[in-house]
């Protein structure tokens, strides 16, 4: 059988690490396949593709081991740039690979590296530019477009320089919802339409795996399960390696074909097994708890554009009280970091009022603000000013004036909250992309700040990550801290917040406690909120008794329990 | 303050990318040429009326505005110590003390250089007003392997005409003293302006290598990139309580210095993020077979701009060569000498 991409005993280690960032990796993709490659983050997905596209050894220095062959090519005797016009590379993040000023250059670069014909790549970026949905689109900046046009662009770049093989790391990482389904969908699109190999690194096993042919579980550079899906899944969780989606639990904890990806599916499947009654849980949905503490943040009537463009916030009026925690959804753009930033200070309503704390923030400056509020980024780069951990904790008490006496209680504090008092000596550089979130993190809370916001705390995370910056937000919130926290992850606000925000175009549609709002099947659709699959078999199961906004898997659980116990019971 | 391309498609934003890098070079050598304050102030008003078609108004005023002081400076320069022996005194700048004496030929000489300046200023911020960075990169990039001859042959020639005839305006006696025969004399100064004309051709035509026209390219698309990055950074900065603007002056250098580290590093992160982007896309497959979507085409508009500024040229040179080159200073030369 011919092999599209074959590693034999392959080993990696980039120069000056400690250890091996693959080991023994032994592989055969044949043509046409449809690959999932999972696994928490460093356990060695990226240096796996990077390896297929040359990139290693030849870009990333370090010990290679093995050979890895694509086609009839050792990639070690090849050059990037013959492997670039065999295999198509998306990576995780969007913005960090385009490169040219205009959507359309950006897809033509690659055919004119390769030496494309003029007429050819002009035919090349139309027919590429419609097969991800992006015609129109031509003159655009790259960098003023949303993520998931972003990605979409990158994905129309490697699609026009007409690869055998398509390595895609994380291409949904850094998307909303929709933009997820949509690029998805793409991709598996652009694959099978031209019958090519596709490579897919992802977290979010639930989108991805009805859609692939085979997965890789990979953990500390090894591959420890490959086959096809139901083989994988068949073989069960690996803890904090591979947990299998929700429903798919399920289906095996009652005896369903493990291939359940669909609430429908499984909802159909098991009252086919077990004909369901009714069941009538004790619990009822707490009435809109009225929250008696003191306002701490007030918006009244808040209007607010960016220059020459719609408005960004349309009268918004909002109060948040002390000890709160809020989840702040929405759709890429709807204004919820136009919203988070007026209340630091970083931008000034046009129209109406947001006082903080009891004071009016258009008077007040925002290093004045930021002694009640500490304001995370969503990405820790942007916010670390230091080479070592120590300074960079410090760096805040100094510029408030804290007495110096203070300092090494307070970094000790903060770091123990973030679990990570063991890199106080560290340099930053040394640190993975969840410490350094959690870092980020910390230097906020030397502070001690009153309010907490949070930007996206978990791009780019995987799972393990997510759980516990979550974690740490939720102690915080309990701690005494308000919390107000920008998230794309409905299933976490819902499991850990109290009250959601949801904002479009720049209004509020909805206010409320979080299991109201994931009751409310239109507001979600409408605002493309994907609800969690607990969730959406809870709202199938609804006419047999079950509360639609349940969440937590054991709750759901239960109640299946119940409910076949009791259709077998008669 | 940056000049950006603005988007458009007037007059000038239709014009071939060498046009306007022509008409830029043609404008800067005029400058050097023109010696006379009302004809340099004729062209740069020429220049403006075409420019302010093509180009908001506004925004070329308050860009043009900024450097009025600093060319008046310079004309103020030229006025106080230009002072060649016969010049046309006319009073001492601080008469008490008959210090630094004012010329007729240095008011004019002053009033000249501020339209030059200008001039010259003028056509850059209109060539980068209309055309795209990516464009202009491409200019000067070397592109297609093999040139047409005929493509070669016409651009000799041309050249060859305009030199053959520059050297005539300019350097009549050393041509002179060639040899006594006319024939012989044109023949050599033919030839050698042909040899001259294939030879700037060639140089011309070479123009940078790819990697380099890339990397122009590469580095245009990251400003805009770059100055959104500066500003999510100082944003942050300012989230942590920094006071990004403090009144103790020690206390802003250190404010400044926590901003540098990210941006720097920003850009870093930026520079290998391209690297490897590029290098996934494959950059180095086979640069000097490289091709290119965009691509640069005369019209008959081009033509017409490129023959209107060789004209100029001449017509320039054609007055020094009469000496006529300075009717301003002349013209009020014999006033004054009427009067006395």
């Amino acid at each position: 059988m011919e092999y599209d991409i074959e590693f034999q005993g392959v080993s990696f280690r980039y120069a000056g690490a400690q250890s091996d960032a693959l080991s023994g990796v032994d592989l055969q993709i044949p043509r046409g396949q449809i690959v999932l490659v999972t696994g928490p983050a460093g356990s060695g997905k990226t240096t796996l593709c990077s390896c297929i596209n040359g990139l290693v050894p030849h870009y990333h220095e370090g010990e290679l081991k093995g050979e890895v062959l694509v086609r009839a090519y050792h990639t070690r005797r090849a050059r990037i740039g013959g492997l670039a016009s065999l295999v198509g590379m998306v990576f995780q993040d969007p913005e960090s690979q385009l490169v040219t000023s205009s959507v359309a250059d950006e897809v033509a670069f690659g055919p004119e590296n390769l030496g494309v014909p003029r007429a050819q790549i002009n035919q090349r970026v139309a027919e590429a530019l419609s097969s991800t949905r992006l015609l129109g689109f031509e003159d655009r900046e790259p960098h003023n477009l949303s993520g998931g046009e972003q990605q979409a662009c990158a994905i129309a770049a490697t699609h026009a320089m007409h690869p055998e093989i398509y390595v895609m790391d994380e291409p949904l990482a850094n998307l909303d919802p929709s933009g997820r389904a949509q690029v998805l969908q793409m991709l598996i699109d652009v694959a099978k339409g031209r019958q090519k190999t596709l490579i897919i690194v992802e977290h979010s096993l639930d989108e991805v795996l009805p859609l692939v042919d085979r997965v890789l579980v990979m953990n500390e550079g090894r591959i420890l399960r490959d086959g096809t899906v139901a083989e994988v899944l068949a073989a069960g969780d690996i803890p904090r390696v591979f947990t299998r989606p929700e429903i798919v639990r399920l289906a095996e904890r009652f005896g369903l074909d493990p291939k359940t990806f669909s609430a429908e599916k499984f909802y159909t499947d098991l009252n086919a097994r077990h004909p369901l009654g009714m069941i009538t849980p004790a619990e009822r949905l707490q009435p809109t708890s009225t929250n008696s503490s003191q306002p701490i943040i007030e918006f009244q009537d808040v209007h607010y554009s960016y220059k020459n463009q719609t408005a960004a916030l349309q009268g918004v009026s909002l109060t948040i009280h002390t000890g709160e925690l809020v989840a702040l959804l929405g759709r890429n753009g709807s204004g919820k970091t136009t919203l988070a930033r007026h209340i630091i200070g970083l931008l000034q309503p046009e129209r109406g009022r947001v006082i903080v704390a009891g004071r009016d923030v258009a008077v007040t400056p925002t290093h004045e603000l930021t002694q009640e509020i500490g304001f995370c980024f969503q990405n820790p780069n942007h916010q670390l000013v230091a080479f070592k951990v120590r300074d960079e904790m410090t760096f805040g008490l100094k510029a408030h004036n804290i007495d110096p006496a203070e300092f090494d209680q307070r970094v000790r504090r903060a770091l123990e909250l973030v679990n990570l008092l063991d890199v106080l000596e560290a340099e930053i550089f040394d640190l993975g992309k969840g410490q350094k979130q959690r870092l980020a993190l910390a230097s906020v809370l030397t502070l001690e700040p009153k309010i907490l916001i949070i930007d996206e705390p978990t791009t780019g995370q995987d799972p393990q990550m997510t759980r516990e910056i979550f974690d740490i937000i939720k102690h915080l919130n309990e701690l005494g801290t308000t919390v107000l926290m920008i998230t794309h992850r409905v299933d976490y606000a819902a499991a850990y917040a109290s009250r959601a925000i949801v904002m479009n175009r720049g209004q509020i549609a909805f206010d409320g406690p979080v299991l109201e709002l994931i009751s409310d099947l239109e507001i979600m659709q409408a605002n493309s909120l994907d609800l969690p699959d607990v969730t959406k078999l809870a709202l199938q199961l609804h006419k047999h008794g079950v509360p639609p906004w349940t969440i937590q898997y054991e709750a759901l659980e239960g109640y299946l329990a119940q409910l076949v116990e009791a259709s077998h019971g008669d | 303050m940056a000049i950006e391309y603005q988007k458009g498609n007037a007059f000038l934003h239709r014009l071939d990318a060498r046009t306007k890098l022509l008409l830029f070079v043609g404008m800067t050598i005029l400058a050097i040429v023109v010696v006379d304050p009302l004809l340099m102030g004729l062209l740069f008003m020429a220049l403006y009326l075409v420019g302010a078609r093509s180009v908001d108004r506004k925004l070329l005023n308050s860009n043009l505005r900024i450097l009025i002081v600093i060319f008046l400076t310079f004309s103020l320069f030229q006025i106080i110590f230009f002072t060649s022996k016969d010049a046309h005194f006319l009073f001492y700048l601080i008469p008490v003390k008959n210090w630094i004496p004012v010329t007729v030929q240095g008011l004019v000489r002053g009033a000249a250089v501020f339209f030059r300046f200008f001039s010259v200023v003028l056509a850059v911020h209109l060539m980068l007003y209309t055309t795209p960075p990516v464009d202009l990169a491409l200019t000067i990039t070397k592109r297609e392997q093999n040139r047409r001859l005929g493509a070669e042959l016409t651009s000799t020639l041309t050249l060859g005409l305009i030199l053959f005839v520059i050297a005539h305006l300019t350097k009549v006696e050393e041509i002179q003293a060639l040899s006594a025969d006319i024939r012989v004399r044109t023949l050599i100064v033919l030839a050698a302006s042909f040899v001259l004309a294939y030879i700037l051709q060639k140089i011309i035509g070479h123009g940078l290598p790819p990697e380099m026209g890339m990397a122009l390219t590469l580095g245009f698309a990251t400003v805009g990139l770059l100055s959104k990055q500066t500003e999510i950074i100082t944003d942050a900065q300012k989230a942590r309580g920094y006071d990004v603007k403090p009144k103790n002056l020690i206390r802003r250098v250190q404010v400044l210095t926590a901003l540098l580290l990210p941006i720097f590093l920003a850009t870093l992160e930026r520079s290998q993020d391209i690297s490897v982007a590029i290098l996934s896309r494959g950059f180095d497959y086979n640069i000097s077979a490289r091709t290119y979507r965009r691509q640069l085409k005369f019209q008959s508009i081009d033509y017409i701009v490129l023959t209107l500024i060789v004209l100029l040229l001449f017509a320039g040179m054609y007055l020094n060569y009469l000496n006529i080159g300075n009717p301003t200073e002349q013209f009020i030369l014999n006033l004054l000498a009427n009067r006395s």
